[in-house]
């Protein structure tokens, strides 16, 4: 099987909601702004819960947030 | 530099501390002629409480300095979020999980020194090194996964 890795549209989405800052969508969803690089970066992968959190904050399903694709797809 | 990341620093620094002061002794001890029993047993429990003390107290005085330099730099009483997430505790598992190879390996070591005929004060003054050792690499393994992202 292919390596897969999640990708995000965390920044692009906060782009697109009042250009919400890194620290305000980390107080919203309750962690560090360091996790938000983390995640946005695609370094960390966050758990199932916290990608529902974000996905609320910005009032979009799942899929639209994060998706999973095999690694070397670049968009 | 996040919290969590000036915590493991400030960590990482009292264990080398405590380790430098525990092999300076241990040598001081060897060229005045060898380990003694009384003055090692003393010094392990120095360096044990030293670690825990400084585990507990790092971490206390640390969270009051950040929180005084936040409130000198924003000049607000408002509490900075020194909060703990998801990925502060996959890194903290790491580090512990590093810090308990390198001290298996360390035990290992310390084995095997007795079992090739050396003293049990050498067997035992190297599961202490161990520990201290176990400590520091679990400390910078931490502040390579928060330098990196995860």
């Amino acid at each position: 099987m292919d390596k897969y890795k999640v990708r995000n549209n965390v920044r692009k989405l906060r782009f697109h909601n009042n250009e919400l800052t890194q620290e305000q969508l980390a107080e919203k969803v309750g962690v560090t702004r360091q996790t938000i690089i983390a995640i946005e970066g695609g370094k960390y992968a966050p758990s199932l819960e916290l990608a529902f959190k974000i996905a609320l904050v910005f009032g979009v399903p799942l899929q639209d947030v994060f998706s999973y694709e095999p690694e070397g797809d670049e968009k | 530099m996040s919290y969590q990341e000036k915590n493991i620093t400030v960590s990482l620094v009292s264990h080398l501390l405590i380790g430098v002061y525990y092999l300076s002794q241990l040598f001081q001890m060897q060229q005045a002629g060898g380990l003694v029993a009384a003055k090692v047993f003393s010094l392990w429990a120095i360096v044990i409480v030293a670690i825990i003390v400084v585990n507990i107290i790092g971490s206390i005085l640390t969270n009051i300095l950040l929180s005084i330099v936040h409130a000198i730099k924003t000049r607000s009483d408002q509490e900075e979020r020194f909060i703990e997430d998801e990925r502060d505790n996959l890194i903290g598992l790491k580090g512990s999980k590093v810090s308990y190879i390198t001290f298996s390996i360390g035990v290992l070591i310390a084995m095997l020194s007795f079992a090739f005929g050396q003293p049990p004060l050498v067997m035992f003054s190297l599961l202490i090194l161990s520990s201290i050792v176990a400590e520091i690499i679990g400390d910078l393994s931490q502040l390579y996964l928060y330098r990196k992202g995860f």
